[in-house]
């Protein structure tokens, strides 16, 4: 079991009452699953993504991964623990504007204290993967969106991730561009890692194994 | 991860070029001040410092209390010379030695002439024992035991003898004062170090007599202090120098001036240690009588606040500035964290930029350092310069100073943006709670509190300086001139037949003998004793020697009485001051009276209107005018004033006309007129100074404090576009979004003009205090200070507001 998450519940208190953004979240996730996660506009899809990717917190509950206990630990170990396992993708790429492709795809490397030279290796391998060897110089502006998803979504992959995280890859994108990012979703899919991602479209959660609908921020 | 540190660093910088050249030229000028500043406190902590055992060595020095008054002279009197070459326990060595200037110098066999050259001292073996000199020929033991001996420094010995090497100058003879042979023994290295012991020849003590000086072995003058008289020993190594100081305090008791009217002074010796010696005497004097400048603790450390407050407006442009921007910098900071970049990391690549953006504005403000220590070269001692920054001492200070530069504005931004959470941020919460507002505003006011106190203490320094330099002093300065007679000539004749060529020349208008002019630096002062009611009075007073057209060169009316009757006869003229401190209700009632001057008495014939006989910091002292009769030996009457007249067309002609009959009669001596209105503007050149740099400290704080609002304009005028965009859609006109705008910033110049009113009056108010005619402290010149700031401020953001104001409301809230 990669993941497993126990009555969490997460809130804000606003004027005295308590508003649920998660109510009693009881998940699992076995290794090599594609989930994807929908609902309305506020029922709280993209802080539970937040919360399993360990950006944000919880109030109650537990949350264990890969047998650590999420909740007990510190930030810095947090840290490291989903910088070492987890990638994420953006609805708006987030992408360094500052930085060329080339730089963006070894940021993750360089947080994670890769060698120099083994970096270049597995940047080229990643650039060569996705066909973007051409663009590996220009930055994020020079390129079109599902240019700038693809890059965004190899940067997740190149720390070897169990698991990538995507809010709403393709909310951005048109069709064609979305359809694209998908069928590479599956294909990594099937080459063995996990993947949740958060969706509006019917259609893109097909390509999951399993799909999880929430409702006010409960499970339903 | 340094590499990529660096390369994102340098990008951003150069995608926020006007952030960036606001940073680095804020900071480039408060670091150049600091550098140049720097530069010139390191100069004067410079000097003397290489002595060997320099802490066992210290310089006797005068210490004179008269009533309230101190004064210190550098020198001491000669019977104190010997004392301790007798011998004074605790002492290891002495070098007494004495300043001489010799009118002339001759190499007779290589016909070479130099004139006056004043950086001669009389000197024993004592003060080489003292001083390390390096010997470049000669015996440092033997080379001033005999009379008519000279040593020379390097340079002088290149100057008298061309082309000759140290050694073959030994032995040969120079010609001091057309008749005295003296012969060279040794030659020792100019000191290369900065130094104020710049003297060039050492003749032995033993000459003293053959040039008409004292006699340290013989002399028992304890009551004549002369400054050119100096005294230095050094202590044996652990001594008590409690109990050297109490063996000078008895030695000064014991020689107490006995006369009368000295029964209320007091005089006391007083140590210097070697390295006091550059900053001067208690009274602010120089170091040695050749010595051409003066070091001041108080204008250095005025220097030091100056430079730190330009560099702390730097800095706080920078926390400004890059705290203002975390806001667009939040995104890439959030994308960082969600890619595993740790707290630290960030902090480390921000602290980077900063550091990056301190090299470059240090290697800008290198650049502009020689510019503005130019600026100041005016009143600077000459021989400094900016190499010290290019030594070893100098780049590691510079590498200090960028890495306290860096740390200190670096560090707040950094600290704010690493605390953003990745999930607020791209989540697009953050617009809101932005914290760090108040520290920005802070910042804000404290740049505009230190331009505002500039511009303040400016404005007032210079009212205080107009007033003074146009204020009657109470004597014609305009058009009065006088040329001083040479005084190793003391002919008569030749006197005299200067004073009537000058007579004849058509453009002066009045032509008159006396000693000092009016007002001056050079005050000489005695004791009259009047009579009053059977009690005698003594009244220190300061005398002027003229002859009886004096006062009308000049300008000085006659209150009563009369003019002298001839310019030898035994009378005085004196002014109300005097008539006062007598305790005469109407100062009339003084003419008539008689004052003893030693045994002698003297009628007050005339009173002349009060003037000021020095610069108007001091007020003006009892006065007496009388004519040529106090001395056998010399004349009083040692210069001749002379009024130009006031058809200035021909002043260049007459001016021509003293020029050549001075050269008619002394054509071996150089002329030097001075003009009377030079004099007195001459009285107020550390004023002056303080005016120059005050005006670039105000500009440049002004310049900094305004960058660092444009700045923050910027960034809140962009914040606030979609605002305004609302505003105008509900029918906000220009005027009243362009008041909106403005509004937050005028408030901050309002409460920093309120913060630096006080600051600044107590300042200028402690400054002011040494003068005694004060300029008032007018609120109107507070008043306008603060318009004037305002409209600064004012048109620095308006013409961002007006920008921001005019958008297009459909552009503004087009995107979202």
């Amino acid at each position: 079991m990669l993941l497993q998450l126990n009555n969490i519940f997460k809130w804000v208190t606003t004027g005295g009452q308590r508003i649920f953004l998660l109510k009693d979240i009881n998940l699992e996730v076995e290794e090599g699953e594609f989930i994807s996660i929908m609902g309305p506009s506020g029922s709280g899809k993209s802080t539970l993504l937040n919360v399993i990717g360990m950006l944000d917190t919880f109030d109650e509950g537990e949350y264990n991964f890969m047998d650590e206990s999420v909740h007990s630990l510190k930030e810095k170990h947090r840290s490291n623990l989903y910088k070492q396992y987890i990638g994420f993708v953006f609805q708006s790429y987030h992408l360094l504007d500052e930085l060329t492709v080339k730089e963006n795809l070894e940021m993750p490397l360089i947080y994670k204290k890769i060698k120099g030279s083994e970096r270049k290796a597995m940047v080229a391998d990643m650039l060569d993967r996705f066909n973007i060897v051409g663009k590996k110089d220009l930055f994020p502006a020079q390129l079109s969106g599902g240019q700038q998803q693809l890059v965004g979504v190899a940067r997740a992959l190149i720390a070897s991730p169990k698991l990538i995280l995507a809010d709403e890859p393709t909310g951005n994108l048109n069709s064609k561009q979305g359809e694209e990012i998908m069928e590479l979703f599956k294909q990594l899919n099937e080459e063995g890692v996990t993947i949740i991602q958060v969706t509006h479209s019917e259609k893109n959660a097909e390509y999951g194994s399993r799909i999880i609908n929430l409702l006010d921020g409960r499970m339903v | 991860m340094l590499i990529n540190h660096l390369k994102i660093a340098w990008r951003s910088i150069l995608k926020n070029k006007l952030f960036s050249f606001i940073n680095v030229v804020g900071l480039s000028i408060g670091l150049c001040s600091a550098l140049v500043i720097g530069a010139i406190i390191y100069f004067d902590f410079s000097f003397d410092t290489f002595h060997k055992d320099k802490d066992r060595i210290y310089r006797v020095t005068s210490l004179f209390k008269s009533g309230n008054d101190e004064f210190t002279n550098r020198g001491v009197p000669v019977p104190l010379m010997q004392t301790f070459k007798d011998g004074v326990s605790g002492v290891e060595e002495v070098a007494p030695f004495m300043s001489a200037n010799f009118s002339k110098v001759e190499n007779k066999s290589q016909e070479v002439i130099l004139k006056n050259v004043n950086d001669g001292i009389f000197a024993d073996e004592g003060y080489f024992q003292l001083f390390d000199y390096q010997w470049l020929a000669g015996n440092s033991q033997t080379a001033l035991s005999e009379p008519a001996q000279v040593v020379l420094t390097k340079n002088t010995a290149a100057k008298y003898f061309p082309k000759k090497s140290p050694t073959d100058v030994i032995g040969s003879t120079l010609v001091y004062n057309d008749s005295i042979n003296v012969k060279v023994s040794g030659v020792v290295a100019d000191f290369e170090k900065n130094t104020d012991f710049k003297f060039t020849d050492f003749m032995s003590m033993s000459s003293a007599k053959m040039f008409g000086e004292k006699e340290i072995a013989t002399s028992d003058q304890w009551n004549n202090t002369s400054s050119g008289d100096q005294l230095f020993f050094k202590v044996r190594e652990g001594v008590d120098m409690a109990a050297i100081r109490s063996r000078l305090d008895a030695l000064a008791k014991e020689h107490k001036n006995t006369a009368a009217w000295a029964a209320d002074d007091e005089r006391l010796f007083v140590l210097q240690s070697l390295p006091e010696i550059h900053f001067g005497g208690k009274s602010g004097d120089y170091p040695f009588n050749n010595s051409d400048h003066v070091a001041s603790k108080t204008v250095l450390t005025s220097l030091s606040f100056v430079a730190l407050f330009l560099l702390l407006l730097g800095c706080a442009n920078f926390i400004n500035l890059n705290s203002a921007q975390a806001l667009t910098r939040a995104k890439e900071i959030g994308i960082r964290k969600t890619l595993g970049s740790s707290k630290k990391q960030v902090v480390r690549q921000f602290l980077g930029e900063t550091f990056i953006l301190t090299v470059l504005a240090t290697l800008l403000s290198l650049l502009m350092a020689p510019f503005l220590l130019q600026q100041f070269s005016e009143f600077l001692p000459s021989g400094i310069d900016l190499s010290v920054l290019y030594s070893m001492q100098g780049i590691l200070g510079i590498i200090l100073l960028v890495t306290i530069v860096s740390i200190l504005s670096g560090f707040y931004p950094a600290f704010v943006l690493s605390k953003f959470r990745p999930v607020a941020v791209l989540k697009g919460q953050f617009t809101k709670g932005d914290k760090g507002t108040r520290l920005r505003k802070t910042l804000t006011v404290f740049q505009f509190v230190v331009a505002q106190v500039f511009v303040i203490a400016t404005m007032l320094v210079t009212k205080q300086l107009h007033f003074v330099m146009n204020k009657d002093m109470g004597i014609k300065t305009e058009a009065v001139a006088y040329v001083r007679l040479p005084w190793n000539d003391k002919s008569e004749v030749k006197k005299e037949r200067l004073f009537s060529q000058m007579e004849k020349i058509k453009g002066l208008s009045k032509v008159s003998w006396g000693g000092n002019p009016p007002t001056s630096n050079n005050i000489s002062s005695t004791i009259l004793t009047y009579f009053k009611e059977e009690n005698e009075m003594h009244q220190e007073t300061e005398m002027l020697w003229g002859d009886i057209t004096y006062l009308k060169t000049y300008g000085i009316p006659l209150l009563a009485g009369r003019e002298r009757l001839n310019d030898s006869v035994k009378e005085y003229i004196v002014n109300e001051r005097f008539a006062k401190a007598l305790g005469f209700q109407d100062p009339a009632e003084v003419v008539g009276t008689f004052l003893k001057m030693d045994s002698t008495q003297i009628p007050v014939v005339g009173l002349m209107r009060d003037f000021n006989q020095r610069s108007l910091r001091s007020d003006i002292k009892p006065l007496a005018l009388t004519g040529d009769w106090g001395n056998s030996n010399y004349s009083s009457f040692n210069a001749i004033h002379f009024d130009l007249g006031n058809n200035t067309d021909n002043w260049n002609e007459t001016i021509e006309g003293v020029e050549q009959a001075w050269a008619s009669v002394y054509p071996d001596q150089e002329i030097q007129v001075e003009f009377m209105d030079e004099l007195v503007e001459g009285f107020y050149r550390r004023e002056r100074s303080t005016v120059q740099l005050l005006k670039w400290a105000t500009g440049l704080a002004i310049l900094i404090s305004c960058l660092g609002l444009m700045g923050l304009v910027v960034y809140t005028t962009e914040r606030r576009v979609k605002e305004i965009g609302v505003r105008k859609v509900l029918g906000a006109n220009l005027a009243q979004l362009n008041i909106l705008l403005c509004k937050e910033f005028l408030i901050l110049v309002a409460v920093a003009f309120a913060v630096a009113v006080p600051i600044s009056w107590y300042l200028v108010q402690e400054w002011i205090e040494s003068f005694a005619y004060k300029t008032e402290l007018s609120w109107w010149v507070f008043l306008a200070s603060g318009i004037g700031m305002a409209v600064i401020a004012m048109a620095v953001t308006g013409a961002r507001t007006y920008k921001t104001a005019n958008i297009n409301p459909i552009e503004s809230l087009r995107n979202e």
